[in-house]
């Protein structure tokens, strides 16, 4: 998987890793893949929500090192 | 934990997803009845002030705060172990972790608690007391307290998003995370929430024994604190979110979720109120009416919930989503927890009163809607009102009219 940008958004609570996704995810083109870090456990359930209601392609989600990692294709 | 079986199977249905947020609401709901039943109806300020009075006595500062020792304050008890429910939740989940945010965002859950202890002391209740309880509890300041938390949210919102573009530098910067749950070897955080429950246990059955009911009712509210915490936490249940969300996702899960628990919980309270059912023997039927229902009808209402509003949405929680998140871990938000305790006390003492200096008394009294529209026009009003939220956010989840995001 060819990722396209990264966001770091380690240590942030809700809602500032979805208005910082949002932000970043309006500048990218479609089919662009994002890789975004977390560490709110409320992201887990936030960034597929988001994505699915945006039209934008939830891809998965892994866990490394206490953070978690999404991967979101730009609809 | 369990190595196999149903009793791991329970556990980890209930620990290893989180749960959807209107079951916690109907939980939390069937809670604050209980609450209500008990002593009185859930809140979370007063517990706030509590804290930051001892604080402030035990620093010297008397003339702000002198008040009932902690273990005797039944909110301040709460609160507390909400607090711990939500550590012991997060510790079974593997979710948690002592999250240090940016130090601009550390700042901002300052700033926000701080503004929400304002607002809580000036408006006379927070998202929970004074909206989740007071408008189950038919109280008419209470829906002006709730039109001053959604102008506030607004406006924060806006601000919030201005930040990301303007000042985007402070949500960015250097953070950590300590003691993550979801590493390898941390199987002792499961052992630690067992240990943290049995104490807890323990606790409960020393204010239990004793003969005093006052203890008694304490005991209750120390167990029901870490039950809630529970709830709280597998739910992230979060009434921020509720007059949020509609402003920036334009999801309408989290104001569905709060509006069903309302109007569970204004059926309870009605039924206590109408019948004066509790402890009736101690108190009058109009004492009980009146429970949750505060001088605030209808401008300090509207201005402390405000200010509020301004604050919940900049932390990141209201008073009880603070103390779920610290006790999750969140650093913000105990700079957050700080920021109301410490500020709560001082606004009651030196803002309140020119407050109510300000406001002739006619825009700061007591309403309780059935004395003007009867029990029954009490109820439909509310569930009318409830119902246009519900539209409102089902409507605009649709169409995305007023979504920022």
């Amino acid at each position: 998987m060819q990722i396209d940008q990264t966001l770091d958004c380690k240590g942030l609570s809700c809602p500032m890793p979805i208005i910082k996704l949002s932000k970043t995810m309006k500048k990218m083109k479609t089919g662009e893949i994002l890789e975004m870090i977390g560490t709110d456990p409320g992201s887990k359930s936030d960034v597929p929500a988001w994505c699915s209601k945006t039209g934008n392609e939830f891809i998965e989600q892994n866990n490394d090192d206490g953070a978690f990692i999404f991967y979101i294709k730009k609809g | 934990m369990f190595k196999k079986g149903v009793l791991r199977e329970l556990f980890d249905s209930l620990f290893s997803k989180s749960w959807p947020m209107w079951i916690g609401g109907i939980i939390l709901a069937l809670f604050n009845i209980l609450l209500f039943v008990i002593k009185y109806p859930w809140g979370a300020n007063a517990g706030y002030v509590n804290i930051g009075q001892n604080l402030f006595q035990w620093l010297g500062a008397t003339n702000i705060g002198t008040g009932t020792p902690i273990n005797l304050h039944a909110v301040a008890l709460l609160n507390i172990f909400i607090i711990l429910g939500a550590f012991v939740s997060s510790l079974f989940s593997r979710e948690f972790g002592i999250r240090v945010a940016p130090i601009g965002e550390l700042i901002k859950g300052l700033v926000g608690g701080a503004l929400m202890g304002i607002g809580a002391t000036v408006g006379i209740g927070c998202t929970t007391g004074g909206f989740f309880s007071g408008v189950a509890a038919l109280s008419g300041g209470a829906l002006f307290l709730s039109l001053g938390f959604l102008l506030g949210t607004i406006v924060a919102l806006k601000y919030l998003l201005w930040e990301m573009e303007a000042l985007p530098n402070i949500s960015m910067g250097k953070s950590c995370t300590l003691l993550p749950g979801t590493k390898p070897k941390t199987g002792w955080q499961r052992w630690l929430g067992w240990i943290l429950i049995v104490v807890v246990l323990w606790v409960v059955s020393g204010y239990t024994s004793q003969g005093d009911s006052t203890m008694k009712v304490l005991g209750w509210h120390i167990l029901l604190g870490l039950m809630l915490g529970i709830i709280l936490q597998r739910s992230r249940f979060c009434i921020v979110r509720a007059f949020r969300e509609p402003f920036m996702t334009g999801e309408a899960g989290a104001t569905t979720a709060i509006i069903l628990s309302m109007v569970i919980a204004l059926l309870g309270f009605t039924v206590i109120k109408y019948f004066g059912v509790g402890n009736a023997g101690e108190l009058s039927v109009r004492a009980i009416e009146m429970k949750s229902v505060y001088a605030n009808f209808w401008l300090r209402a509207l201005i402390g919930g405000f200010i509020f509003g301004i604050g919940m949405t900049i932390a990141g929680g209201c008073a009880v989503g603070t103390l779920w998140r610290a006790g999750e871990g969140h650093v913000k938000l105990w700079f957050s927890a700080i920021g109301f305790a410490v500020m709560a006390p001082v606004s009651k003492g030196f803002i309140v009163p020119f407050v109510v200096k300000l406001l002739p008394e006619s825009l700061r009294k007591e309403l309780f809607l059935p004395d003007v529209l009867g029990y029954t026009g009490a109820v439909i009003l509310v569930l009318f009102i409830l119902f246009l939220w519900y539209v409102f956010a089902k409507w605009n989840e649709k169409t995305g009219k007023f979504s920022a995001l």
